[in-house]
């Protein structure tokens, strides 16, 4: 079986405040920490998972920065074999249609069988990239997935998580583009003396045109959204309490949780 | 197996036991967990017996307190063996997800609290703290600790020093957000390659600062630096020793008094692996109206809290009573009205255990430096 | 025309509210753009279901076929790009769920039409249509446009809007099925639900979470009554598994699990730092402590400082109340 996993290096905003550039666009990314995307890790755990089981070979596929390889290294630790990074700041990021097309111009120089990525970036959160990536290289895919099998006959069974802890099962033929979802398996631990030894494994820093990708196909004037503005909202800056006697609050929480939608 | 040429026998010098255990009878996690050190360094003499043995959940009960070091009468330490099986765990990558989340955050952001690394010095805001800077003389260069910079139950430690040493004139800097954890609890999870690799990052660092020594908040980055960094070209002591030391030049003033009745936890990376006992002793005996009581296992017999050993992130799966539960009760039935720490973890433990026990109303945990932060001079 | 086509979502027989939800949105969206809302809805023995989408007031259109018994992106793709084709609609909104993921953006590609995803609002003024989707998990609102295209799609997420009230009978229409033969490269296979007592609370939801403030276990009922008012899973910190309360695996924290439930109520749980670190990935947190400088508080969006026994069996009961 190869593998193509795309993973993408994003910033922890779980704690951090965050804040909008003067630009508008853009977030102050300073004093963020970066990691690899949750799903992601979740996908080439699942990789690995295949290739231990089936034998073959992985390729790591990324758009990032330089500071990004520590995550590819870690990927490599874990048992990836090759990766491809793509450097270029001509890339749309805010139109997951235009990064599909770059990840697909990266994958189109491979054989694979299998393109696993995370089934939603926890920065943009579009859950796009994946199932545009499949119609981009023409093969199948389903987003979500719980659970892979490889089935004989070059076919793949996965469920895919719907709301409400139900599953969908779902036989695919390969090729495909499986999005992965967070708790499909439990992500391993990269140790250093693995990371120290992926150093040796291939790692390609690539630019669009080394792809074959036409810069102007995959940049803001190709893609037909534009990022208008950022801001914060103005909502759950910290905590509402909520006053009143016990029953007071009781009712009031309970209609605040079902208003909300919350439940 | 670890990348080392030495087989593990060599490594932990297996031959020299004798097999008295001594180490599984002062072995406070007995009581709790089926732990037997003395079979693990027994049986890991047969090589073929490691993988085995490195699955077995006990190794992980194991709270690196190295009560089992001191009472060897040949010198080994007994749970360094099972930290060797823990590296080999870790070498296969399958480890808790806890674990490997503490870990993978010592190497991207240098803690293992998962905090960003550009948040380390927040709990500077609104005090007024000298920042080192490498090459300018200073006399102490303070490393705060990972748990205390970000932890805000424990931060108040690293806050009253600040006010502390302002007040005293003494001359000391502290690190900006580039300080770096000491790989305390890296060491005792097994994660080698790590440790080594902030072994040597950490002592670079340190070496280009021009500092006369070392003074660090937390024991547990005392004993490791003192232990695991060879190559440090300054010495490091522990706070306590610094604030002792100022005690004696009389140079610390306490505003009001504190008649209560106080037993000091010896934390065992301060007293057992550290050999510091009487400092912080002599600082809280030098609160006015304070009485300082002593627990009946005190000093290098001190009974662990089960802070460490990377149990920060390894849950013991033993329902028995938690040894911070066994510790409060003693301090109850001493009459204890405070129970005084000189560690960040056994704040964290001790007073866990104390809210379990519902004594919140008459006791309290609190660190020396917590303590004394009551009574600096405004 | 402006016309807007909302897909309606439905599972199991049952449609689903995210399809009522879009109806808060399509029909003033098609009048600012001048044309109506419309309403597909794609599936096998559809008449009751179209009734009930054609009570709010709308015209509703209907792919009825054994080909699309069960979901399947690849067909609601093939069915979609031809209506768009056909109808030639000028927004396209479908719930941002397993389903509407699951094959717009390869709709998007195939058809080179320009879709903005987990939209919460979306606007048409001076011929551009603009939508609000969120970025940073809330933490940062974005204003997307669309640059002119024939047709813009859009998903919308789940439960950002109120969904209306019924309104006047619409109408019903039959459409051929442009799709006229099986696919033979992706067969759904079955359903499977989740087994029951088989929590894993990484995955929840909703979790109400207990600590050291449920003091003993024969309390316990009370925070299992919530629970089920709510369908959420029981979770707690360290001192509530050490109680024995609850069991181990449902520990959250550095020692336990990192949980991210869209909902996570904390009840009587302090809120250590090591705790805390365990619930970050957590949308909304509710938090009951009749300690007020708990610091569970600072982190909480909604607190309520009291003993947590006055709350809960009012707060169940209201719950059970509103939920119907």
């Amino acid at each position: 079986m190869k593998t193509i996993v795309c993973i993408k290096y994003v910033p922890d905003t779980s704690e951090a405040e965050v804040k909008v550039n003067p630009d508008g666009i853009t977030v102050d990314s300073s004093r963020f920490s970066f990691d690899i995307n949750d799903a992601d890790n979740y996908a080439v755990e699942e990789s690995v998972l295949i290739k231990e089981a089936k034998g073959g070979e992985i390729t790591v596929v990324s758009i990032g920065p330089k500071k990004s390889d520590v995550m590819i290294r870690m990927a490599m630790a874990k048992g990836c074999d090759k990766a491809v990074r793509i450097e270029d700041d001509r890339i749309a990021g805010h139109d997951p249609l235009m990064v599909a097309k770059v990840l697909a111009g990266a994958a189109k120089g491979e054989e694979f069988d299998l393109v696993l990525t995370g089934c939603m970036a926890s920065d943009d959160g579009h859950m796009s990239t994946g199932v545009a990536l499949a119609e981009e290289l023409g093969v199948n895919h389903a987003s979500m997935v719980k659970k892979i099998e490889v089935l004989d006959g070059g076919k793949i069974k996965v469920s895919r998580e719907l709301e409400g802890g139900l599953m969908e099962v779902v036989e695919l033929e390969l090729p495909a583009v499986i999005t992965i979802q967070t708790g499909i398996n439990e992500p391993r631990y990269a140790p250093i003396r693995g990371i120290r030894e992926a150093q040796k494994k291939e790692l390609k820093v690539v630019k669009l045109d080394d792809l074959g990708v036409d810069p102007a196909s995959v940049g803001p004037d190709a893609s037909q959204i534009i990022l208008e503005a950022l801001y914060i909202p103005e909502v759950e800056s910290s905590a509402e309490f909520i006053a009143g006697d016990p029953n007071e609050k009781a009712e009031k929480l309970a209609s605040i949780l079902v208003k909300g939608g919350l439940i | 197996m670890s990348a080392e040429s030495q087989t593990f026998t060599e490594r932990y010098d297996l031959l020299g036991c004798i097999q008295c255990g001594r180490c599984t009878g002062g072995c406070p996690v007995t009581v709790r967990a089926n732990l037997n050190v003395r079979r693990f360094v027994n049986d890991a003499y047969y090589e073929e017996k490691l993988d085995e043995l490195a699955r077995q959940a006990e190794i992980w009960d194991c709270t690196a307190c190295h009560t089992c070091a001191v009472r060897c009468p040949k010198g080994l330490k007994p749970l360094e063996v099972l930290l060797g099986l823990r590296a080999m765990i870790i070498e296969s990558g399958k480890v808790e997800p806890t674990v490997r989340d503490a870990l993978q955050s010592v190497l991207l952001e240098g803690n293992p609290w998962e905090k960003s690394r550009a948040a380390r010095s927040d709990w500077m805001e609104g005090l007024d703290v000298k920042i080192a800077e490498p090459g300018v003389p200073v006399e102490n260069l303070f490393f705060v600790c990972c748990t205390i910079a970000y932890d805000p139950r424990v931060q108040a430690i690293a806050k009253n020093i600040v006010r502390l040493l302002n007040k005293t004139g003494v001359d000391y800097a502290f690190l900006d957000d580039s300080e770096t954890c000491c790989g305390s609890e890296v060491y005792t999870l097994g994660e080698e390659g790590l440790f080594e690799m902030l072994v040597e990052d950490n002592t670079e660092y340190f070496n280009e600062y021009s500092a006369k020594r070392i003074v660090t908040l937390s024991p547990h980055c005392f004993t490791t630096y003192n232990v695991h960094y060879p190559d440090l070209n300054k010495p490091v002591i522990h706070y306590t020793q610094l604030l002792d030391e100022l005690l004696k030049e009389g140079k610390l003033v306490w505003k009001g008094d504190l008649p209560k009745k106080i037993v000091f936890h010896d934390p065992c990376y301060l007293g057992k692996q550290g050999g510091v006992y009487d400092e912080p002793r002599d600082l809280l005996k030098s609160i006015p109206g304070a009485e300082l009581l002593e627990f009946e296992r005190c000093r290098e017999r001190s009974l662990c809290c089960e802070g460490g050993g990377g149990k920060m992130w390894v849950e013991s799966e033993s329902k028995k009573e938690r040894l911070a539960e066994t510790r409060i009760k003693d301090a109850k039935a001493l009459g204890a009205d405070i129970v005084a720490v000189a560690c960040p973890f056994c704040v964290l433990t001790l007073e866990d255990a104390m809210k379990g026990l519902g004594y919140e109303e008459e006791m309290r945990v609190a660190e020396i430096m917590e303590l004394l932060g009551e009574f600096i001079e405004a | 025309m402006g016309n807007v086509l909302v897909l309606a979502e439905h599972r199991q027989g049952v449609l689903r509210d995210i399809s009522f939800e879009m109806l808060a949105v399509a029909p003033k969206l098609a009048a600012d753009m001048g044309g109506e809302a419309m309403v597909l809805l794609i599936g096998s023995s559809m008449d009751d279901m179209a009734k009930k989408a054609a009570g709010y007031g709308v015209k509703v259109m209907v792919v009825d076929d054994p080909l699309f018994k069960d979901f399947n992106a690849d067909k609601y793709q093939k069915v979609l790009s031809a209506l768009i084709d056909d109808l030639k609609p000028a927004v396209v909104i479908t719930g941002h769920t397993a389903q509407g993921v699951d094959f717009m953006p390869a709709l998007a590609v195939e058809k080179k039409l320009p879709l903005i995803a987990e939209v919460i609002g979306l606007e048409y003024a001076g011929g551009t249509l603009k939508a609000t989707r969120q970025l940073y998990s809330g933490k940062v609102n974005a204003t997307l446009a669309f640059k002119p295209a024939d047709t813009y799609l859009v998903t919308f997420r789940e439960g950002a809007v109120e969904a209306p009230a019924p309104s006047s009978a619409g109408t019903v229409e039959k459409l051929d099925s442009p799709l006229k033969e099986d696919l033979p490269y992706r067969k759904f296979v079955e359903y499977i639900e989740s087994e029951v007592g088989d929590v894993d609370i990484t995955q929840s939801n909703i979790l109400v979470a207990i600590g050291r403030g449920l003091k003993e276990d024969k309390n316990l009922p009370l925070i299992e009554e919530l629970a089920k008012a709510i369908k959420a899973d029981i979770a707690g910190s360290r001192a509530a598994i050490d109680a024995g309360w609850i069991p181990h695996d449902r520990q959250v924290g550095t020692s336990g699990k990192s949980v991210k439930p869209k909902l996570y109520i904390a009840m009587g749980i302090s809120g250590a730092f090591q705790h805390i670190a365990g619930i970050k990935g957590a949308k909304t947190v509710v938090a009951i402590n009749k300690d007020p400088d708990a610091p569970i508080f600072a982190v909480a969006d909604y607190a309520i400082v009291d003993d947590m026994f006055k709350i809960i069996p009012k707060l169940t009961e209201k719950l059970k109340e509103l939920k119907g």
